[in-house]
């Protein structure tokens, strides 16, 4: 049996690839969602009915995990939620569902592992994003849950270290299918895109693939050095000027 | 609202640029004696080379603009810059405002950057405020509540596409912000910088005649001023009152920090016109 590995939120996009991607380099892998098994997930992958912002769920999550797979090495932290709402707009049950998933979720995943973890030795990795440092209009609970996830990496890389090491991993614009219906709303797409993508050192957006391939960097023992830290990965986005390409064509 | 720097004794380097003159005109009303030191009494004059730290250096200025008693300053020349406190030194034997406001911007890639150039932009925006702080130290350590100010810029942390050289620049200036200050705090001596984003200067309206140069350079402008969350350019002054708070004592325990001015520009990320 390989490594264990624990993926959240691993229906689809950036979690199914990190789910796919630690299951080729032989991990044992379990992931979940709110909903059911995904028709398409390979048959190799485990998969459990759970909502991360749920306590009791995470628990037993937690439990088959140690149960079914004798332990875990690796947690990676990936279901997250988005609501498009500047804090005057946001309701209660935004705040519930935004701060439920992103930051409590987090945190339920964590405490129901690091008993075992601290004892046996394991890494985590928490997805947060360019978003929690930098802000973007429109989506205050989720900026200020994901700056969140990135201060709880870092007291868990001081509190649990040197057994566990925790790393967070700051997606910038993923394509995905949420970016795409972002692009096909707009005014006009092919514009839109060609103005996004020049905002990009790199001239492309990332691919889920970009993110599973940190997620496999830090999970190794190469990575054996780095913990607590707030790793970008944005074709360089944020690096660069708000104001290009409208300043510097 | 009685005047916050009485009986201060301030130097600042790039005074005749359009930041160092607001700079100069605050100190000066807020009750400090000012030196203003520059390469000239009116500013260099450019030929496409501007003061970073504000105005385009052409153009005689009124007397209303050029507050301060003028010292003549190169700061990349060492004895020039022994010189100018030699003369501090000899007024009032003591400083306790260092602003270092000298300051060039180079618009071009690495590549297109020859070595000259770039020797020069680390002469004065780096070598510069190495030589004006180690010379003005002793004269600080004899100040009361000492500060160092220091220009810094937005750009030392995200970059503008062609400036290599100025963002490596202000990249060295905040790092040497926070090295003086580990440095020289022991002593009582607050080391800070400030670090503009994009300030209404003559620099800034010749940089948008050339960036707009064939199409409507005001609409560009106006274009640019609404990515800023405050919706508009900062003004000389802005930047000049918060040198005035971290001149003065209200900010006696802030020191190694490099302070962003920029309307909210950098806390945004890139905002896609979706």
């Amino acid at each position: 049996m390989g490594k264990a590995a624990l993926v959240t939120g691993g229906s689809r996009g950036i979690g199914r690839a990190i789910a796919e991607r630690l299951h080729s380099e032989g991990y044992d892998v379990l992931t979940c969602g709110r909903g059911r098994r995904p028709e398409d997930l390979p048959s190799a992958i485990g998969w459990a009915q759970a909502d991360v912002s749920d306590s009791e769920q995470t628990d037993a999550l937690a439990q088959k995990m140690l149960d079914e797979y004798g332990g875990v090495a690796l947690l990676v932290n990936n279901a997250g939620v988005q609501v498009e709402k500047t804090v005057a707009q946001s309701s209660n049950e935004d705040w519930e569902k935004v701060i439920g998933t992103n930051c409590r979720g987090v945190f339920n995943m964590c405490r129901a592992l690091l008993p075992s973890m601290e004892k046996n030795g394991g890494v985590i990795i928490n997805i947060g994003s360019i978003s929690g440092e930098l802000s973007d209009g429109n989506m205050a609970l989720y900026n200020a849950s994901k700056a969140f996830v990135h201060a709880l990496t870092r007291s868990i890389a001081l509190d649990h270290g040197p057994n566990v090491r925790c790393n967070a991993i700051l997606p910038g614009w993923i394509e995905t299918e949420m970016a795409a219906d972002a692009f096909a709303l707009a005014e006009d797409p092919e514009a839109a895109k060609t103005d996004a993508l020049k905002r990009h050192p790199a001239r492309r957006f990332g691919k889920p693939e970009d993110i599973a391939n940190a997620v496999v960097w830090l999970a190794s023992e190469q990575a054996g050095f780095a913990t607590g830290q707030c790793f970008r990965i944005d074709g360089g986005l944020t690096s660069a000027s708000p104001l290009q390409p409208m300043l510097f064509s | 609202m009685s005047a916050n720097l009485e009986n201060k004794i301030a130097l600042v380097t790039g005074a005749r640029g359009g930041i160092g003159r607001a700079v100069c005109k605050r100190l000066r009303q807020e009750g400090a004696t000012v030196f203003a030191a520059d390469i000239d009494s009116l500013g260099s004059v450019g030929s496409g080379e501007t003061d970073s730290a504000g105005a385009e250096k052409t153009g005689p200025a009124g007397a209303e603009e050029r507050e301060g008693e003028f010292l003549k300053m190169d700061v990349t020349i060492e004895d020039e810059v022994v010189a100018a406190f030699d003369a501090v030194a000899q007024k009032h034997q003591r400083l306790d405002i260092l602003v270092n406001a000298a300051g060039i911007e180079i618009e071009k890639s690495i590549e297109e950057t020859s070595l000259e150039e770039w020797n020069k932009i680390f002469a004065v925006n780096v070598t510069g405020m190495f030589l004006a702080c180690k010379h003005a130290l002793p004269l600080l350590r004899k100040g009361g509540n000492p500060s160092i100010i220091n220009f810094g810029s937005y750009d030392g942390f995200i970059a503008d596409p062609q400036l290599a050289a100025y963002c490596a620049t202000k990249g060295a200036v905040h790092a040497l912000t926070r090295a003086m200050a580990c440095d020289h705090g022991p002593e009582g001596i607050r080391v800070n910088a400030i670090c503009p984003g994009y300030i209404d200067t003559p620099m800034l309206q010749s940089f948008f005649s050339s960036a707009g140069e064939g199409g409507d350079i005001k609409s560009l402008q106006n274009a640019v001023r609404d990515v800023h969350p405050l919706r508009r350019y900062g003004t000389p002054e802005d930047i000049a009152s918060l040198v005035n708070f971290l001149a003065g004592d209200e900010s006696r325990y802030a020191s190694g920090q490099l302070w962003v001015l920029d309307g909210g520009l950098s806390a945004q990320v890139q905002q896609m016109r979706l």
